[in-house]
Order: C-alpha cells, then sequence, then structure tokens
C-alpha cells in the first residue's frame, strides 16, 4: 500500500539504525545545550523585555499610542494577527492533511511544525486582545458568560466572536494532537533519564508502556484527529476572512477571501516551517532526518501556494473592474496606484514572483536560496495583511474621511513583542522536546531506510 | 441593648397595616412621583430611573449652590423654582463685543449648561452662531479674574471705588473706550458717569469697523447707521467681499433669510441668484451662485463698473470707472439686478466712503431702499468710529488724556494701532479695564473692574433700532466680579442697583400694571416694536465718489478676514471654538495665510499630508511675520488672506500662543481701517516646515454621485429629480432598489421612528450645529496634536467638497480641486442611525444595537473597544477614545473635563465617556427621553417639534430638521412625503437621497439635492 | 492492566516483520501472549494478536454530536429567547449567522472528548505507575510477554516457541 515508498528516495539517509535514531534526538535533550543556543536564547528574551515594555505602555496609555486614526481603526495589530494565525497553518496542516493522504516525508518534520504552530497561534492570540480599548473586560466579556447586566449575552452574528471560537478551537485541537504525539517519546526519554528529569518526563509520558493494544488505539486516536483537524485548519483562516468578507468596505466585501486566505495561510506556514527547519536541521545536524528531498518538497508546496495567491490577487483586480462598482474600482486603483503602493508592490513582489523562482530544481534543492525565499514570502504575506487592512480602511466611502496612517514605536514595539514570545517558546521546546517525532520515524526506518535486510 | 430598641414607623400607614401603604412599603419611592409609571411602550424604561436617582445628586447641589431664582421668569411655562433633574428655560442675551444673540439658556440645577436661539427675536431669528453656543463655555473660564485688582493687588470693591472716584475727579479728561455700546440702560449709566465728569467722552471703535459705510450712509442719507438688510427679499444679491452668511453684521440672521430663498419645493420652484465677487473663499462665495476671485484693488473699480451699467438702463450719467478684467460675470449680475428690480440686493465688506457711497448709490437705483433695505430700523451693533479713535490715540501719547476706562473692549490685541495705545498709557495718569481676565489691556491698566459674564447679568439691549432684548442672569456671579454698568452708576454716585436701574427705566413706559409688564417682559426676553419705514432720499455726489475709486494696483495684497468659529478673537479661549473646523479649510488650532494653487506653484511650496511651510509675510514696514501657509482653491491671485481673532498673548491659557494677530497689519493710511492691505506686502518663504491641523484633507468628491447629488435649477424645475443618482441591483428578476434584496424580513418600530432631513440648499456650512452638539453631548476636545493624529471627537462634522475640473474617471486628477473658482457643497455628516447597521452586526457583544424607535444606540459601558464597528462604517462617524480625556493633565485644552469650573458645563443627561470606548451621535437620545417623559407626565403623545436635536435647533437656517416618521402630521413626515408602500412606508420627495443608497442600509437621514441657481453651461456638476 | 501476575518470559525482537511472523507461529503453538510491546506503532501486528479494531472513533462522533446540540442551543437561547435584540436589522434567529460556531464546538468536543475517552480506557494519567517489562522498548527492541500463571505449558516450552519463532533473547521478568 506504500508503493511510493519504493520508488521515491529515502526519507532518512546515512544508514540509521532504530536506535541511532532514539540517540540522535534524544542527546539534544540530555546534554548541555550549546553556545549558539544560549546566544540564541538571549536575544529572544531580549525582545520579549522591550517588547513587554511597548504592552505596558499601550495597556497603561491607551490605544492612542498606536498610529491609529477615525479612519483607519485596525492597522499593525490585525495585521500581525492574521499573519501569525496565518503562520500557524503549517503544523497542522502537515501532520493532519499529509497524515491522511499518507506522506510519510511528513514524519520528520511535524513534530517541530506543530510546535511553531502552537506558538503562532499563541503569539497571534496577543493581538485580539490588546488591541482591544479595555482589554482588562474584554477579555471576558467576549465569552458567552452570564454578566453583571442581566441576560446581556455576546453577538453571534460578530465575525470576531467567530474568531473567539475557531482560534480557540484551533489553538487547543493542535495542542492535544501535538502532545498526543510526544506522549511515546517522552516515554522514550523517561527510559533513558535518571533523577528529577525521570519523573518530570514520567508524569509527561502518562505512563506509556507501548503496549499494542495502546498502540492500535493511539493509531486510530491520530487519524481520527487528524480528519477533524483537517477541516479546521480549512475553517480557521476562513473565519479569519470572514472578520473582512462579511464587512461592507471596499476592498474588504469579497467572497474570494476564504481559499485565498486559506492558501496565503499554507503559504506562509510552510515558509516559516522552513525557516526554522533550515536553522535547526543545521545546529542539531540532522540533515540524515530532514534531507534535501523534505526540503524540495515543500518548496513545491510554496510555489503552488503562491501561485494560487498570485491568481487571488489578479481575481480581486479583475472582478473589482467587472463589478463596475466605483467604491471597489477605487479600493483596487488606490493599492495599486495610491499612497501606499509600495506596500502592494513588496507584496506582489514577495508573493507572486519570489515562489516562482522554485520551479528550478536548482533554487528549490538549495539550502541558502530556500531560506532566502522563505523569509521573503513571510515579509510578503505580512504586506498582504497590511495592503488588505490599511489601504481598504484609509480611503473608503466618503473621501472626507480619507486619511493615512503612520506607526509609532509602540506598534512596532508590541510586534517586537510576539516575536520575542515565539522564538523563547521555540527554543525552549528545542531544548526540552524531542524536536522529530522519534516513534514515527522508527516506524519508517525499515521501509524507507537505506540499510535494506 | 436589645430590650431599650425602639420601634419606629414610617408613619401611621404602617402602624395600622394599611394595605395601600404595604403595597409599596419596599419601593423607595412611592406610586405618585411624576416620573415613575408605565413609559409609552413598554416598561418603565432606564432613563425614568435615572431621573429617580438624580434626585438625590440634585438635591444635594441644590443644598449646595444658591440659585438665581430671585427675580427671573422661566422662558417656558414651568414654575419658578428649579426642579432637579428637569431643566429651566430663560431667555437672554449673548453680548460679547459687539456681537449680539437673543439667546434661550437651559440651566440644570441653577447651572447654566446650553445656549440655544431665541425664536421669538427677528434680530437674530432664532439662530445662533457658533460663537454664541460656546460662549457657556467661556462662562466657566478659570482664567476670569476672580476680584477688582488695583494695580496688581486684588482689593475689595470698596476700595477701587474709592481709588477710581479720588482719580477721576482729579481727571479733566477722561476717555471711556469702548465696543459699540448698544444696551440703552448702559448708555444712560455712561451718561450719568459724563454728568458727574465733565471731562469724560465715549470712544466706540470695531474691531472690524463699520466707519466707512457709516460715513457714507451720513453722506447718502444724512444718517449715520447702519441699515438692516432683508435677504429674505431678494432675488438677486451681489456681494463685494461682505461675508453675510459668516461674520458680516449678522450672519445668524441673514443664513436665516438666505435660507429662506434658496428653499425648494412643489410649491415653491423658485430661488434666489448669489453673486460674489471677493478675495478669500468665504462662506458666502462658497454659496454663490457665481463666485469671482477678484483683488480688493479691484473691488471700487468693479463696484463703479456695475453703478455704469444700472446708471445705462435708467439714464443716469456714468462715472469715472477704471477698466476690470473680466466684465462678462459682472454684466450678467447687472442684467440680473435690474429684471428683479426692489427685489435685489447689493452689499460691499469695504470700509472705504467712496465706495460705499457707490454701493448705496447702486441700492438706490435699485429701489432697494424702503424692501431689501430698512434704513429706519438702524443696526445699532457697528457704531464705531475709526478717526475718534485714531484721534484718542493721538492724544493719549500726546499726554493729553488723564484718565482711560476700557469697557467691553481690547484695543492693545485689536486694534491696529494697540502698540502705540500701549505705550500711551503709561503718560495717562490713571486706567481702567472692566475686562473680564488680565488681557492684553487689563494687563497695563493701574485698575481692573472686572465684569460678570452676560450670564451672570441684567441688562437690556437695542441691536437694532425699535427692537429691545432683556437679559437676566442665570447663575449668580462666580467670582467677585461686578457689572459694568453697576460699576457705572457707582463712580457716577448713585447708589442704586443697576438691576432696579434696568427695570425701573423699562417699567417707567409700562402701561397697566407695572410688575406684570416686566415679567412677561423679562419671560420672553424681547419686546419689538413696529418701526415706520421712512422716505429715503439719497443725497450724494455719486461723481465725486467715483473719482474718489483707486485704480486697480499691482502686486501681492492682503485681505484679512475673521472666521466663523473665532471671530475678532474675544473668545479665543474657548476651546470649543478653537478646536471647531474653519468651514472652508476644516482648519483649527491655528490662523494660517491662505493662498492660491498658484501662487503656491511660484514660491515652490512643498506641501505634505497636513504639512507645509512657514512663509514670512512683510506688511509695509512692521516687521514680517512668520505664518503657514495653506493653499486655498478659489483664493484670487495674487491675493492673501489671514484671519484676525489669533496670536492672543494673554487671553488665557488656551488661546496664548495660537497663531499669529493680524490687527497690528490693518492699512490706517487713510485714518480709516481697511481690512485690506493692497500695497506692500511681500510673502517669501522661509524654508521651516509647520503642521497645520485639519479634519479634513481631501477636498473632492471624487464625482460620486452616492454621496453628492446635485443639480441646476432650470433642470429642477423640469424635473424634481434632477441630480438623483439610482442604484439598481441586478436580480434572476431584473433589476431592483438595493433596499428590496435582503436575507432579512426587517423589524417594525411600533411607537416612533425617529428621522432627519438635511437640506444641502439651505445649508450654509457655518458650523454651529458642530459647536451645539459638542456642547448637548459631552463631546471633549483633543487639542491640536490629536487633531494632527486625525483623532478628533466630533460626533457631528460637515463635510466640505470641492468641484474638480478632471474630467470623470481620471481617479488621480480628481483628488486636485478647481484652483480658479471650485463650486462648494457643504454636508453636514453625522451616524445616519441605520435601519440595517453594519455597526451593530459586528460587535462582538452587542454593545450598540438598535432601539424599537429606529436609534442606533450606544451602550458605553458595554463596549470593549475592538474598532470593528467604526471600520465598517460606510460614513466613518464612529469616534473611539483614544485615551482618557477626562480629569487628565495630558489634555489641558479639555477644560469642560479637567477643571473643576469647566466641569460646570457638562450635560448630566449624557455620560462622559471612559477610555477606550466608542462613541458617536446618538440623535439626541437624552432630548427624545425627556420629551416623551414630558408627554408623558401629561398623558399625551409628543408633538411634533418639541422633540429636536442639539444640531437641527442651533441651525440658523433651519437646514436640519428633525421628527417622528411615525407622524404623518410631522414636518419631516411632510417634507418627506411619507407614503405606505408595499414594503413599509415609501419616501415620495424626489429631492431626498440617501447617502450611499446602494449599499442598502437604510439610513433614518435623508439629504435633500443641492440645487444650484446657474445657467446650464457653467454648471459642472 | 497490572493484575496480580508477577512471572512472565519475554521474547526479544528488533525486526517488525520477524516480529509479527513469530506471534503468528508461537499463538499458533498454543502460547497464550500477555501482551506485545513495541516503539513505534507495528502496522499488522492486531490482526496476529486478534485485536479488535478501536472504538474510538464512534466515540468521536458521539461527542460530536454533543457539540452540535450544545452550540446550537446556546446561541439560540442566547440571542433568539432570552434577549432578543435589533441588531443590523437582521431576524431574532438569524441561522447563516450559527454556522461557523456550531461547526468549531462540533470539532472541539469531538477531538476532546475522543482523547479523553483514549486516556481513560488506555490508563494514560501523569500519575500513572506503567510496569516496564524492558527498558529497551522505547527504543529499538519489540517485546512479546508471556504470563507464566495464565499458560498451561511449562516455561520451558514457551522459551523454546520464542526461540524458535525467531527471538534474540528469551528473558525472565518477575514483578514483586
Amino acid at each position: 500500500m506504500h508503493a511510493e515508498a519504493v520508488v521515491r528516495k529515502p526519507l532518512v539517509t546515512g544508514g540509521k539504525t532504530v536506535h541511532d535514531v532514539t540517540e540522535d534526538i534524544c542527546i539534544r535533550v540530555e546534554q548541555a545545550p550549546a553556545k549558539s543556543w544560549y546566544a540564541a536564547m538571549a536575544v529572544s528574551l531580549a525582545l520579549l523585555g522591550y517588547g513587554t515594555f511597548c504592552v505596558f505602555t499601550l495597556v497603561w496609555e491607551g490605544i492612542g499610542s498606536w498610529g491609529l486614526n477615525k479612519t483607519v481603526g485596525w492597522a499593525w495589530d490585525i495585521t500581525n494577527f492574521v499573519w501569525w494565525v496565518g503562520i500557524g497553518h503549517a503544523g497542522t496542516l502537515i501532520s493532519a492533511i499529509l497524515l491522511l493522504f499518507r506522506q510519510r516525508w511528513r514524519m520528520s518534520i511535524n513534530r517541530a511544525a506543530e510546535a511553531m504552530t502552537i506558538f503562532a497561534v499563541i503569539c497571534a492570540l496577543q493581538f485580539p486582545l490588546l488591541h482591544m480599548g479595555r482589554p482588562w473586560i474584554g477579555a471576558i466579556w467576549a465569552l458567552p458568560l452570564p454578566n453583571t447586566y442581566g441576560s446581556l449575552w455576546v453577538n453571534f452574528n460578530s465575525p470576531l466572536l467567530w474568531d473567539v471560537f475557531a482560534i480557540s478551537t484551533y489553538f487547543s485541537v493542535s495542542l492535544v494532537f501535538w502532545y498526543i504525539g510526544l506522549v511515546p517519546d517522552f516515554a522514550t526519554i523517561r527510559d533513558r533519564a535518571t533523577g528529577i528529569s525521570k519523573k518530570i518526563y514520567g508524569a509527561l509520558s502518562l505512563g506509556w508502556d507501548g503496549a499494542a493494544k495502546t498502540w492500535s488505539r493511539y493509531e486510530t486516536v491520530a487519524l481520527v484527529l487528524a480528519g477533524l483537524a483537517t477541516p479546521l485548519v480549512l475553517s480557521v483562516h476562513t473565519i479569519v476572512s470572514f472578520d473582512f468578507a462579511t464587512s461592507v468596505i471596499p476592498g474588504w466585501h469579497t467572497t474570494i477571501f476564504p481559499p485565498y486566505f486559506v492558501a496565503g495561510a499554507i503559504f506562509s506556514g510552510f515558509a516559516m516551517v522552513l525557516t526554522l527547519m533550515i536553522v535547526t536541521r543545521h545546529v542539531y545536524k540532522l540533515q540524515d532526518y530532514i534531507t534535501i528531498e523534505h526540503i524540495s518538497l515543500m518548496n513545491i508546496i510554496i510555489m503552488v501556494t503562491g501561485s494560487i495567491v498570485g491568481v487571488a490577487y489578479i481575481t480581486e483586480l479583475f472582478i473589482a473592474w467587472y463589478s463596475g462598482v466605483e467604491g471597489e474600482q477605487y479600493a483596487f486603483f488606490n493599492r495599486a496606484l495610491g499612497p501606499y503602493w509600495w506596500a502592494y508592490a513588496s507584496m506582489m513582489t514577495c508573493n507572486v514572483i519570489s515562489p516562482q523562482l522554485f520551479w528550478f530544481k536548482k533554487i528549490r534543492t538549495s539550502i541558502a536560496a530556500t531560506f532566502v525565499i522563505s523569509i521573503i514570502v513571510n515579509i510578503g504575506m505580512w504586506f498582504e495583511r497590511f495592503v488588505i487592512i490599511v489601504t481598504s480602511l484609509h480611503r473608503d466611502f466618503l473621501p472626507s474621511s480619507w486619511a493615512m496612517f503612520y506607526p509609532t514605536w509602540v506598534d512596532i514595539g508590541v510586534y517586537i513583542f510576539t516575536f520575542g514570545l515565539f522564538f523563547t517558546c521555540f527554543f525552549a521546546f528545542a531544548k526540552f522536546f524531542p524536536v522529530i517525532n522519534m516513534a514515527e520515524v522508527k516506524s519508517i526506518i525499515k521501509a524507507t531506510g537505506e540499510k535494506k535486510k | 441593648m436589645k430590650e431599650t430598641k425602639k420601634q419606629y414607623w414610617k408613619g401611621l400607614e404602617e402602624l395600622t397595616k394599611n394595605p395601600e401603604f404595604e403595597k409599596h412599603a419596599d419601593k423607595e419611592f412611592p406610586e405618585y412621583l411624576p416620573i415613575s409609571g408605565e413609559s409609552e411602550g413598554t416598561g418603565a424604561s432606564r432613563r425614568d430611573f435615572l431621573k429617580l436617582m438624580g434626585f438625590g445628586v440634585a438635591a444635594a447641589s441644590l443644598a449646595a449652590c444658591e440659585t438665581p431664582v430671585r427675580k427671573a421668569i422661566p422662558y417656558l411655562n414651568k414654575p419658578v423654582d428649579v426642579d432637579p433633574g428637569v431643566p429651566n428655560y430663560y431667555a437672554s442675551s449673548y453680548v460679547n463685543g459687539n456681537e449680539y444673540c437673543s439667546v434661550v439658556v437651559k440651566t440644570r440645577e441653577g447651572r447654566p449648561i446650553k445656549i440655544d436661539g431665541n425664536k421669538l427675536s427677528t434680530v437674530s431669528g432664532g439662530g445662533t452662531s457658533s460663537q454664541a453656543q460656546a460662549s457657556v463655555l467661556s462662562l466657566y473660564d478659570k482664567e476670569r479674574l476672580q476680584g477688582p485688582e488695583l494695580g496688581g493687588k486684588s482689593v475689595s470693591w470698596d476700595e477701587l471705588d474709592a481709588e477710581v472716584a479720588k482719580q477721576l475727579a482729579g481727571a479733566n479728561r477722561i476717555a471711556l473706550v469702548s465696543a459699540s455700546v448698544f444696551s440703552p440702560s448702559t448708555l444712560a449709566t455712561i451718561e450719568a458717569l459724563k454728568a458727574k465728569y465733565a471731562g469724560l467722552e465715549l470712544i466706540e471703535y470695531d474691531q472690524v469697523s463699520f466707519s466707512g459705510a457709516l460715513a457714507a450712509n451720513e453722506k447718502s442719507f444724512g444718517k449715520r447707521a447702519i441699515p438692516s438688510y432683508d435677504f429674505s427679499k431678494a432675488d438677486t444679491i451681489v456681494s463685494f467681499d461682505a461675508d453675510f452668511l459668516g461674520n458680516w453684521l449678522n450672519g445668524a440672521l441673514h443664513s436665516k433669510q438666505f435660507a429662506q430663498t434658496r428653499r425648494l419645493n412643489d410649491k415653491k420652484k423658485t430661488m434666489s441668484r448669489l453673486y460674489s465677487f471677493e478675495s478669500n473663499l468665504s462662506l458666502t462665495g462658497s454659496n454663490a451662485d457665481y463666485r469671482n476671485a477678484i483683488k480688493p484693488s479691484e473691488q471700487g473699480a468693479y463696484i463703479a463698473n456695475l453703478y455704469n451699467m444700472l446708471a445705462a438702463k435708467v439714464g443716469a450719467p456714468a462715472v469715472s470707472a477704471p477698466k476690470v478684467g473680466d466684465t462678462a460675470v459682472l454684466t450678467k449680475a447687472a442684467n440680473d439686478l435690474w429684471s428683479s428690480k426692489a427685489k435685489s440686493l447689493v452689499v460691499s465688506g469695504s470700509n472705504d466712503e467712496n465706495v460705499q457711497v457707490l454701493v448705496n448709490a447702486i441700492n438706490n437705483l435699485l429701489g432697494c431702499y424702503g424692501t431689501t433695505i430698512d434704513l429706519a430700523s438702524a443696526v445699532n451693533t457697528r457704531k464705531g468710529d475709526d478717526k475718534a479713535m485714531v484721534n484718542f490715540i493721538k492724544d493719549l501719547n500726546a499726554g493729553n488724556i488723564d484718565g482711560v476706562l476700557f469697557f467691553n473692549s481690547n484695543p492693545v490685541y485689536d486694534h491696529a494701532l494697540g502698540a502705540q495705545i500701549a505705550t500711551g498709557l503709561k503718560k495717562a495718569k490713571f486706567s481702567l479695564s472692566t475686562s473680564d481676565r488680565k488681557d492684553e489691556t487689563a494687563s497695563l491698566t493701574s485698575a481692573i473692574a472686572p465684569d460678570n459674564h452676560f450670564l451672570e447679568s441684567w441688562n437690556d439691549f437695542e441691536p437694532v433700532t425699535g427692537k429691545f432684548s432683556l437679559s437676566q442672569p442665570t447663575i449668580s456671579n462666580l467670582f467677585n466680579t461686578r457689572q459694568a454698568g453697576q460699576s457705572f452708576l457707582v463712580w457716577s454716585g448713585s447708589s442704586e442697583s443697576y438691576f432696579d436701574f434696568v427695570k425701573a427705566r423699562w417699567t417707567a413706559k409700562a402701561d397697566g400694571d407695572k410688575q406684570t409688564y416686566w415679567d412677561k417682559t423679562v419671560q420672553a426676553g424681547i419686546v419689538e416694536n413696529t418701526v415706520e419705514a421712512e422716505e429715503v432720499t439719497f443725497s450724494a455726489d455719486v461723481a465725486a465718489a467715483g473719482s474718489g475709486i483707486k485704480s486697480t494696483a499691482s502686486g501681492v495684497e492682503l485681505v484679512m478676514y475673521e472666521k466663523s468659529a473665532i471671530g475678532n478673537g474675544s473668545q479665543a479661549n474657548n476651546p470649543w471654538l478653537q478646536e471647531m473646523p474653519d468651514p472652508i479649510t476644516k482648519a483649527v488650532w491655528d490662523n494660517y495665510l491662505t493662498i492660491s494653487p498658484k501662487m503656491a506653484e511660484e514660491l515652490g511650496l512643498k506641501l505634505g499630508d497636513m504639512t507645509t511651510q512657514l512663509v514670512s509675510l512683510k506688511v509695509g514696514n512692521n516687521e514680517p511675520i512668520k505664518v503657514p501657509a495653506m493653499v486655498q482653491p478659489g483664493q484670487a491671485n495674487g491675493t492673501v488672506g489671514l484671519a484676525v481673532g489669533y496670536g492672543r498673548t494673554s487671553g488665557g491659557k488656551v488661546a496664548n500662543g495660537v497663531g499669529v494677530n493680524a490687527y497690528p497689519l490693518m492699512d490706517y493710511k487713510t485714518g480709516a481701517q481697511s481690512k485690506a492691505v493692497t500695497t506692500g506686502v511681500s510673502v517669501s518663504l522661509s524654508g521651516e516646515e509647520y503642521r497645520v491641523a485639519q479634519t479634513q484633507t481631501h477636498h473632492t468628491y471624487m464625482g460620486r454621485e452616492n454621496v453628492i447629488q446635485e443639480s441646476i435649477l432650470s433642470k429642477y424645475q423640469k424635473d424634481p429629480s434632477a441630480g438623483r443618482d439610482f442604484p439598481m441591483i441586478t436580480t434572476y428578476s431584473g433589476k431592483t432598489k438595493p433596499g428590496n434584496v435582503s436575507l432579512w424580513s426587517g423589524h417594525e418600530y411600533p411607537n416612533h421612528h425617529w428621522g432627519m432631513t438635511i437640506d444641502l440648499n439651505s445649508c450654509t456650512g457655518c458650523g454651529a450645529c458642530t459647536v451645539s452638539c459638542q456642547a448637548e453631548n459631552n463631546v471633549p476636545v483633543v487639542g491640536k496634536e490629536e487633531v494632527l493624529n486625525r483623532r478628533e471627537m466630533t460626533w457631528l462634522r460637515i463635510d466640505r467638497y470641492y468641484s474638480s475640473d478632471a474630467e470623470e474617471g481620471d481617479l488621480k486628477d480628481m483628488e486636485i480641486p478647481s484652483a480658479e473658482n471650485p463650486e462648494v457643497t457643504f454636508q453636514p455628516m453625522m451616524c445616519q442611525q441605520c435601519n440595517n447597521a453594519p455597526c451593530e452586526t459586528v460587535c462582538p457583544v452587542a454593545a450598540t444595537n438598535h432601539s424599537t424607535e429606529g436609534l442606533n444606540q450606544m451602550a458605553y459601558n458595554r463596549c470593549i473597544g475592538t474598532r470593528y464597528c467604526a471600520n465598517n462604517c460606510p460614513y466613518k462617524v464612529r469616534r473611539f477614545n483614544w485615551f482618557k480625556y477626562h480629569d487628565n493633565d495630558q489634555f489641558p485644552e479639555n477644560t469642560s473635563m479637567n477643571n473643576d469650573l469647566g466641569k460646570m458645563v457638562l450635560n448630566p443627561d449624557v455620560t462622559v465617556r471612559s477610555r477606550g470606548v466608542m462613541e458617536k451621535c446618538s440623535f439626541c437620545v437624552q432630548r427624545i427621553q425627556y420629551g416623551k417623559l414630558e408627554a408623558k407626565k401629561e398623558g399625551r403623545r409628543p408633538v411634533d417639534g418639541e422633540i429636536t436635536s442639539a444640531c437641527a435647533s442651533a441651525c440658523p437656517s433651519e437646514a436640519i430638521v428633525f421628527g417622528d416618521l411615525k407622524d404623518p402630521k410631522s414636518r419631516i413626515s411632510q417634507m418627506l412625503k411619507l407614503e405606505n408602500g408595499e414594503n413599509g412606508p415609501e419616501v415620495k420627495e424626489e429631492r431626498a437621497y440617501h447617502v450611499l443608497e446602494e449599499l442598502a442600509v437604510k439610513p433614518n437621514v435623508w439629504y435633500f439635492t443641492k440645487i444650484r441657481n446657474k445657467e446650464e453651461k457653467e454648471a459642472n456638476a | 492492566m497490572s493484575d496480580g501476575n508477577k512471572n512472565f518470559v519475554l521474547g526479544v525482537f528488533d525486526d517488525e516483520d520477524v516480529l509479527l511472523k513469530a506471534i503468528a507461529q508461537v499463538r499458533q503453538g498454543g502460547v497464550k501472549i500477555h501482551e506485545v510491546f513495541s516503539p513505534f506503532p507495528v502496522h499488522g501486528i492486531d490482526d496476529v494478536l486478534g485485536y479488535k479494531g478501536s472504538r474510538l472513533s464512534i466515540a468521536a462522533f458521539i461527542f460530536g454530536l454533543l457539540g452540535t446540540t450544545l452550540a446550537l442551543t446556546m446561541q439560540i437561547g442566547m440571542m433568539t429567547v432570552d434577549w432578543p435584540m435589533i441588531v443590523g436589522g437582521k431576524d431574532f434567529l438569524p441561522f447563516p449567522t450559527f454556522i461557523p460556531v456550531t461547526f468549531e464546538l462540533t470539532v472541539l468536543l469531538g477531538a476532546f472528548g475522543m482523547v479523553g475517552t483514549f486516556f481513560v480506557v488506555s490508563d494514560l494519567k501523569p500519575w500513572a505507575k506503567p510496569r516496564i517489562f524492558d527498558l529497551r522498548i522505547t527504543d529499538d527492541k519489540h517485546i512479546v510477554a508471556v504470563d507464566l500463571d495464565k499458560n498451561k505449558m511449562s516455561e520451558a516450552d514457551i522459551k523454546k516457541a520464542l526461540a524458535d519463532a525467531g527471538a534474540q533473547e528469551v528473558n525472565n521478568k518477575q514483578f514483586d
């Protein structure tokens, strides 16, 4: 049933045995981290520290410390929110959808990808919270809880409320999915560890004993979770796109948004996975597990999704012209040629043109090129959200209200905050968690490893 | 203890266990309170509860402050005593310098909190200017003097009086310098002073002088007076730089009169035509059908030519008139004037005697006297005599004047020769000011006898001959101040109180019971006797006047003007006025040099998003001043405009240092004031960058017919729906109205359905409504920096659009307004109260939702501030509290929320919003609730007109109409011609339209198309 | 699954294919296998051990259904029954706008319900004290555990059967 395993190049190279897998992965958890790790962690914590100060300023002074105004009510806040959520799509997508499609090459990357997802969503969640005028009460009132206003409930017509449910569901389900995958590996570490860490990993492994019965249930759970998570992944960014699609603002009010956003999310998510994997691969010497084959496969997905996004951009322009609606036409004219033309231009170059380079096998299989493009892609995706949000708002229906948006240092600082948060989490993960799903990789050593019997 | 515990009863009822009592025993307030019980519709409303709660608070404040009910008679038929939680209305008169408006003051618990026009007055026509609206905040100005001062030290009134008596007795020449005095009683007290001190003379002057016109009228008709004009009778109006819709003479009344001639409906399909020849783009110019941008030096020539054209028609001799560039429009004007003889009017803002003589001659030729001009009822608010003032200054500097009394005036600041007065004052032995603050003049005088604010004063006025009005205090003196009239009485040796003095003078004329007469008069606030129109004979030497016209000059010319908000600058310390956008430039917190786009190009001025450059302006031999340049479409090329009233140095914390003072630039070469400087003006770039805060930075409406729908009269007469835009949605069953396509069945409003109409034809864009809204709804002032950040909080704004020369579709060029002579459209924009409101749908916590009366309502304390509603509002009328604007030192400009005194102006019926919540126009829901409550107490439905929004009540031109769409008799239903169609009520009035109708958000605000009285070919709509 | 049994014989394998054959073989030889422990899921092991497929997917479905019901009840209860408000001119029961939340809650309860069930039935909990037959089963060895007390066959026969089936080692394991 896994015919592709025979024809395809080995997914794990270097003649690794099952035991080697255990060694190679566990050693990272057991050994003291390298200097480079300490350096990286220090930088992340510095970012986090400065970011925290900016967040404090924001909450203390008020939203006015951002550059928003009467016309542009959202800018960097929601841009960053959508950007992070988008990035948070890769992990679960890789684990769930690729599992359903029995893409075994996912196995050596899904662990880190899922971790990245979790952290990205945590970062994303900061913005819906911080962008509120009164976060201290908003955090509670956004939930359907009984309150002091008698029977006053939340408004289920509001896409923002849909977000609350979509994001929290996606986060918690991804978390569970990730953890289920970790349990057997924790057991492995537990059985090698001693003393306090034995206790900790013992608790984390929930008393895993690797019995065949448990394994068979485990596989069912993984499969069904994947089945549930797949529509979930698609639904999250669909619902995020509803924030705009259900509004009346030209440039927002677009039925193409759900598929277009999902494609964009996968696009940026895979790019971010690559950025991180290439680093981890290098630092942890995992070349045998994360092979060029993996990278080029992911590059192909980036190329495809990038093209989908490109088509979406062009479709938008066409429909704007075709609709014959004055406001709609101006909105897109203004995107391309208005005061924010540079944002639109960067978006187009980064998202539509740069991934096309992956048509060339040379670039697709070059680590350096992949690394650079993966970063460019995420810059482009940030601009996409900025273009959608700011250039649509700053010139909408009544010219009398047209205005420009200029970010302040607090806008930037809060974005930095999420970077600090993200990398701190990721480096902690790289130290204390097995960065590759050992159990799964072991299961394919014989089938696709080089050491055939 | 337990044993000794006594048992108390609330009363016999409780003791006897009276069932009626038991029923309510648990309630805090018994049933029979006037304001409890069932509200219309269902259940007692939240506001009823608030009213009850109000009792506690109100009672406390009652005990605290003594209310001036002693002699005051409420304007409405209400009990004399103050009802807690219930406002009292008092008729009074707003007077500040030479500005006048007959007003009704709303007080709550003895605090005046709102000013509206007195509908009975024909002098101010029931409307208000923005200054009148804002003056209530000036009452609570912390920088007013707390008591009399002598040589900088505060003293008791007795000490001051003694000193004044001594000084005056010793002086042989005393000058009493004042803005035009038009209070008979005050004049009487001044007479009394003269009687006591023979050497005392009264010198009147006006910041923007009319003495040229006065002299001209004396020449022409032997009567030194400004006539009252009636624009409502004029079919053709030609204005030469006279901003009669703005600050020229009596803007509020003129706006009302003008609007009457512009209103259109099935019965009246004709309207007046307004020609305007001016240099700066003024309110009048922007409302004109034909506007010519001319240099001030050309004005005389234009008028002379106009005279000759008309003279030719009657065969009168022509006068010598210099050539003028373009006579096409002038000829057209002449013909229109002639064809509407006697129903026409020519006015000029010039202060040049000869020019005014010619204007009189023209009006005489047209037979306007007795029809549109009434010389008999003279306007007394402008009597100043420049020559007298100039002579006074000479004498003062010559040391011939021993004592100077400054009353109701601040010449050191607002007179061109103020600097000389400042130096001259040192020569005078004694000087005194009655100013309410240590202003530029008062800070130089040896004594200050601070005058009351008009809301603390008794007085009477005669703004127009035969038309009297009274002012009564609405609060007892906040500080140890004394009314100037009272001071004059005391200094003239009388012991009578000024109140008795005024009352006596009035009741003397009364026949019948004097007290009743007095009470009635005070209650109405006005007494208007009909003045017999006298026969006027024109007797001036036109030829002489004609030859007196200077030939047009070349070079840059400066024209000074008054902004409709700041005016002459006497209320510069009022933040509401400072932050009210200028109707034309939409700029706040600054004055600036308006220059034509062409000139900007020649100068090489670099402009950015609200960033401009300082230019240095050199006028004659004055020190060059640095002032920001503002590119102004419609500015006559070769001219620059600069507003007076700014650059205060001791006007108060808010006023000081805002803008530059233009008064010193006024031209006095001829001895008479000229607000235009035609020679020796030079403008050069300074290279320094500067930011002018504007509330609107995009000036054209990009040819969007879904926003502005306009046409011209001839087309309207053929088809009332001319200029309308009817968007259609394509469905499977063909095209249909956007409103007909919906997922939902919609909601029926059972009881009331509040709506508003705004007639773009009547709206002159003056902006009084915006200040009224600010006062009514406790809207914070945010200051220049925050306006630069595009965060002004005004709930109601007036969008001002210029036409563009670009052809349809050229989206880049459509952004650029026509430089020469843009057509201007004003569009008041507030929450449209959409029935299908996009903002409601997106609020995650349902903080904004719809009432059963069609109101889009905000629950501030439920709002968590996601700003999604503001983003999704197509009209961008929602305002977010970016910071805490109250009790916050970061916003000192917001005096009405940041100091204990200023807070007294806050409307107790409206929440002061906290940081982080969204706010917006509520259709003055507090007024609606109050009106419903009043009606309910009387067991009736509210009558049309008794419930109206603050903007509608303030509008001098009655462009805004508010009412209940459910009431078929209501004015609004009539205007809209509401009829019941198959899906709900339908609007049959063809001029009425919704902004952005294609969105089908179904607003409750309708706009009436703008119709210009132009010829087909010129109309570029 | 720790009942009183103490004495086990363990067959150690390191190749899953050998393991599968072996299991089938020993079972034919009449040996009752207590349980097989592996470092990773071995496909087809259920069949040779004669395990029935898991019914956890049914649990997921039931919990999902619960989520749907809960979501709809909550939304209709709050928006339509408890306090109907006019919002954007929509009906008091705006069903289309209920769909997203309904979907999310369905997935949420489905996933959590199933995982919860899995933890319960497989006795996975942080404080669990598993019986580790051999530390290498989480590394690279597969262990076939045979419970002596549950088998009539003699220990020697069992050991022989395992060895014949290709076990690298055959050990005894005592739990006390």
